[in-house]
């Protein structure tokens, strides 16, 4: 069962992605798991928000939106020198994993995510964080 | 009103769903998203996405006509709908989606046609039992959310 994210603050979320269906679920996943998140709607917003200073504990990237592909996202915020920001590529194409791998991305998980599975992912940030 | 038998109505009517394939597990997923903040999560994005899928549904259809042997294009559009069909455990329709998709890889145009109708064949089928459900859902009342099928 999900756990809820309580007592350490919970983590700085953004998910980018430009399908309203798949957007709506995973913020509920991560509401569910007491995670409020900040939204981009493709990649180049996403980068925008880094380029404002904004900061992000863990950014989910679908892979294809229009303007900008996750990817391409990817690569550009590294390349900002964001390296400690777990970056986490969600696609239901599994070519996905090579693409968001080889642009700097952290993990791929396939569409659609599993609440356990973003659970995990959130604990590991909580757990990195209260450590470091 | 006996609430009870309505509720059993919806659990066959939903088992029965998955029985013919036409939702996966994660269907439940989404369900087990409601709460009592979100009593209706779940018809709420069966909702969007119907209103969405019918958009690329459209844009699908144009892009056939407009750009003939497009493959690159049409699998594009086919993409977002296969990835909503995911999300929301649309399972007949999202194996059209990629029935559709191995066509355009194929460069097979007449594959790329016949399997596109069967997209929205698939997506009129699933509307009309997805309202059936959820009309019968709202008729048990708030605590009407049928459990998981025996699968």
């Amino acid at each position: 069962m999900a756990s809820k994210n309580q007592g350490p603050a919970a983590p700085r979320a953004l998910v980018v992605e430009d399908i309203k269906v798949d957007l709506v679920v995973l913020l509920r996943m991560l509401r569910k798991l007491n995670c409020e998140a900040t939204v981009a709607h493709n990649g180049k917003e996403a980068v925008d928000l880094f380029l404002e200073g904004k900061t992000f504990d863990i950014v989910f990237f679908d892979k294809d939106m229009p303007v900008m592909t996750g990817p391409e996202a990817v690569t550009k915020i590294r390349a900002m020198g964001a390296s400690e920001v777990k970056m986490v590529g969600v696609s239901a194409d599994f070519g996905g994993l090579d693409a968001f791998m080889q642009a700097g991305a952290d993990v791929f998980v396939p569409k659609p995510m599993k609440l356990e599975t973003l659970d995990a992912m959130l604990q590991e940030v909580i757990d990195k964080n209260m450590s470091g | 009103m006996d609430y009870s038998n309505l509720r059993r109505q919806a659990a066959s009517m939903k088992k029965s769903l998955f029985d013919q394939g036409y939702l996966d597990e994660q269907f439940c997923q989404v369900e087990d998203l409601q709460d009592e903040a979100s009593p209706n999560f779940a018809e709420e994005v069966i909702t969007l996405f119907f209103k969405d899928s019918a958009r690329l549904i459209s844009n699908i259809e144009q892009a056939l006509e407009k750009y003939p042997k497009d493959f690159n294009k049409w699998d594009a559009y086919m993409q977002q709908l296969k990835g909503s069909c995911s999300s929301i455990g649309a399972s007949r329709m999202k194996s059209e989606c990629m029935s559709f998709r191995e066509f355009c890889g194929q460069g097979n145009v007449e594959g790329c046609m016949k399997s596109f109708q069967k997209v929205k064949r698939e997506h009129g089928v699933l509307r009309q039992k997805l309202e059936a459900y959820f009309q019968l859902l709202r008729q048990a009342g708030p605590a009407g959310a049928a459990t998981r099928p025996g699968m």
